[in-house]
């Protein structure tokens, strides 16, 4: 009977005999596990609303996700949702970021990385270089350039007494008992997001737009949001006159820009005129020298024109 | 490694020499990104430089009578220019760039008849040294990709830890205990499970691979205005004279790992096809520079995955940059192979790596041993290792050092050569000596 088989009938029954026994078993166990890796990875991610896309660093999209999720849980179930927090303080602290949760007056009422301080209003506390952490958040909470309420401060680690750079996101919720409060997670050490850099900016120019050159001072000054860490907003005119020094508190050495080169022997300020032409903002990059590294750092430098007040501002 | 294999064992095994050389691309990406470029920027000058390592793979070991050192050798994106490219873009743009790559290729070519000379230099147990260091320079690459990571600092998702360490699992396991087909593709195989999984477990990477759908299919790569012009300049040629002297130390040890790869039995180094071998990679590095393209390298991985899979036929490294000069075409697939996950990819150099490292130290111990090799080695291998630990070091001492201890390659080498003549001396004035009496 076999003889008179065709061979690609022959190959099918020993295939399918092959299948039978623990070998079945086998390639079933396999087929149920590829089925559920294939359902895991394609289920709707409860971010998917949260567009994290300017993010360069997961860091940073991580601390978005874990402060968003806690809003999340004071939204839909506000003072149980509170009470959760205080319950479970050990999931909200990872060795990255912790949360903390503020009332609209400033008053902390929760906080997983030092428990001490809820029940304190902060309002009025100020970081090392004078920036009022918590009404920053709250001014940020309200800027439509910065859609994730970022803040710029000094802190410290819970525990600990030095001084760390920090930077904090926030969402405002409203409790299902009407409640306003403030949800935020800051981390440590920040890594350098161009983001950071490019809502700093949009935020100086919108300032000068509303106040004129009165927004000079403010966005010179070392407490406000255009200064933290090493990044500063300047401002220049056209012709390469600065207005706000890059570096110091003072225009005393009127440097002009245009003729300042970087370590690769480019002009950053020509490139960047240059390029804004034709579009309102620019990225740049140039090449910084520390005497600690044998290889040229890159820096990078945001700039925007604003072509009514013959102004311009970069960090 | 002259046999031809049959074409479906040249095309299987290409594509997994493949396969590690699109890790290299990520050089151009960088490079574009740096600049701030734009997308059409970036395909150009991927393509370019998928062209001139395609080309630089053919040279290298297709067996031309004069050049080219007939070993499976191919040529990629060298790292070690990355930075002086970066610096000439700065100051001229690509027409400095493609005019100081050309520069740097002549200086390779030029140093290639000069490599016969330095048989005294270079002893056994300093070859097996470099070998071994041309394995340690992947580390930081293998590792930071094994973890997923595209900044050296940011978070590590224990997914990539999972995905890195089934990758390379795998990998090991069909290398040792599989059959003799499973043995020779252990690196694809690897590949596959790794990437499957991946885009099963993550959704990010398969987003990645789906990136390439809007690409058109074939395209034949453009140079932009960007690119148009060759310059040149005086106040880098410094830089770009040292990275290619140091570029020829890395493709002369990548030559000599090949060579022991390929032929065991030779009785000492063969410096012809080494010296042709070099001369290729100084050429494939000059039609990097004209083409528009980033300079390209040999490749150490490349070279330690034919060690591990004892597949040595030179062919395969030809059809490898057939296939790299016909994807310049094709910057779709282009898209899908730079969409490699990070993991998969630092498990493959894991694999490679290692067996460069142990090729280095075999060959290193294969003769007799004294305390002068000892403390060539030893402090070689100090300072070395130095510039990878303590980078910052090296910022405070005087230029010259700066600029010869660069990584630890190069650095382990100059020092190796350099004591081996100092520690040297004894035999030479006793020799001198013996004619005196």
């Amino acid at each position: 009977m076999d003889e008179e088989t065709p061979d690609s009938v022959r190959g099918f029954r020993s295939t399918a005999r092959g299948l039978h026994g623990p070998r079945l078993r086998l390639a079933l166990s396999f087929a149920v596990l590829a089925a559920f890796l294939v359902l895991i990875g394609g289920c709707a991610s409860r971010y998917d609303e949260l567009d994290l896309t300017m993010y360069k660093y997961r860091d940073t999209r991580n601390l978005v996700k874990f402060v968003y999720d806690a809003s999340r849980i004071l939204s839909r179930d506000g003072e149980a949702g509170l009470s959760y927090l205080q319950s479970h303080r050990k999931d909200f602290q990872t060795e990255g970021f912790y949360l903390y949760v503020y009332d609209a007056a400033g008053t902390n009422l929760f906080h997983a990385g030092m428990p001490e301080l809820e029940g304190k209003n902060l309002w009025d506390v100020k970081d090392k270089d004078g920036k009022p952490a918590f009404q920053l958040a709250v001014q940020a909470m309200k800027d439509p350039s910065n859609p994730h309420a970022w803040v710029q401060y000094s802190w410290w680690e819970p525990g600990s007494f030095y001084p760390v750079p920090k930077a904090s996101c926030h969402f405002a919720v409203t409790t299902p008992e009407g409640r306003e409060l403030v949800v935020g997670g800051g981390i440590d050490y920040p890594h350098e997001e161009p983001e950071f850099i490019r809502i700093v900016v949009d935020d100086a120019v919108s300032l000068i737009e509303r106040e004129g050159a009165k927004a000079l001072t403010g966005i010179a000054d070392p407490a406000s949001e255009f200064v933290y860490r090493d990044v500063r907003v300047f401002v220049f005119r056209r012709d390469g006159e600065m207005v706000i020094s890059p570096a110091i508190n003072s225009t005393f050495s009127q440097t002009n820009l245009l003729e300042c080169v970087d370590e690769a022997g480019q002009k950053p300020f020509v490139q960047a005129l240059e390029t804004l032409k034709s579009a309102d903002s620019v990225w740049g990059t140039f090449m910084a020298k520390s005497p600690y590294d044998t290889r040229l750092k890159r820096k990078t430098l945001y700039t925007r024109k604003r072509s009514c007040s013959r102004t311009k501002r970069s960090t | 490694m002259n046999e031809v294999p049959p074409p479906a064992h040249i095309l299987i095994s290409s594509i997994q020499h493949l396969l590690l050389m699109v890790t290299s691309l990520v050089i151009p990406i960088l490079f574009a990104s740096q600049l701030g470029a734009t997308q059409e920027f970036t395909a150009s000058l991927i393509a370019f430089s998928l062209l001139a390592a395609g080309i630089g793979s053919i040279i290298q070991s297709v067996g031309l009578p004069f050049i080219g050192s007939g070993y499976l050798c191919p040529n990629v994106c060298g790292p070690s220019y990355f930075g002086a490219s970066l610096a000439a873009a700065w100051v001229g743009g690509m027409p400095l760039v493609r005019g100081m790559t050309v520069v740097a290729g002549l200086v390779e070519m030029a140093l290639a008849p000069l490599i016969q000379k330095l048989r005294k230099l270079f002893p056994i147990y300093i070859v097996g040294l470099v070998v071994a260091m041309v394995g340690v320079s992947i580390l930081a690459p293998a590792i930071t990709s094994f973890f997923g990571l595209s900044f050296r600092d940011d978070a590590i998702r224990s997914i990539d830890m999972l995905i890195g360490g089934v990758t390379l699992l795998v990998m090991i396991l069909a290398n040792l205990w599989g059959s003799r087909l499973v043995k020779m593709y252990c690196l694809l195989i690897g590949v596959l499970v790794g990437w499957t999984l991946a885009c099963i477990l993550c959704p990010e990477y398969w987003n990645d691979l789906v990136a390439a759908k809007g690409m058109p299919v074939v395209a034949a790569p453009s140079m932009g205005p960007a690119f148009g012009g060759i310059t040149f300049s005086l106040k880098i040629l410094i830089t770009f004279v040292v990275i290619a002297i140091i570029g020829s130390l890395k493709s002369f040890g990548n030559l000599l790992a090949a060579q022991e790869i390929s032929e065991p039995d030779l009785k000492g180094t063969d410096f012809a096809p080494i010296r042709k071998g070099l001369l290729a990679d100084g050429l494939s590095t000059v039609v990097a520079g004209l083409l528009g393209g980033m300079a390209v390298d040999t490749s150490s991985s490349n070279v330690g995955l034919a060690g591990a899979t004892k597949v040595l036929s030179r062919w395969i490294s030809v059809a490898a940059g057939v296939i790299f000069v016909v994807l310049a075409f094709f910057p779709g697939l282009i898209v899908v192979l730079s969409a490699m996950p990070k993991p998969v990819m630092g498990a493959s150099l894991i694999f490679a790596g290692s067996f460069m490292v142990t090729t280095g130290l075999q060959e290193m111990f294969s003769e007799s041993w004294d305390a002068r090799k000892t403390f060539v080695v030893g402090v070689a291998f100090f300072f070395g290792m130095s510039t990878a630990f303590l980078p910052s070091l090296y910022a405070r001492t005087p230029h010259i050092m700066q600029t010869l201890f660069t990584d630890p390659l190069a650095t382990s080498t100059i020092v190796a050569v350099v004591l081996n003549q100092v520690l040297g001396l004894d035999a030479v004035f006793r020799r001198l000596k013996g004619k005196g009496d």
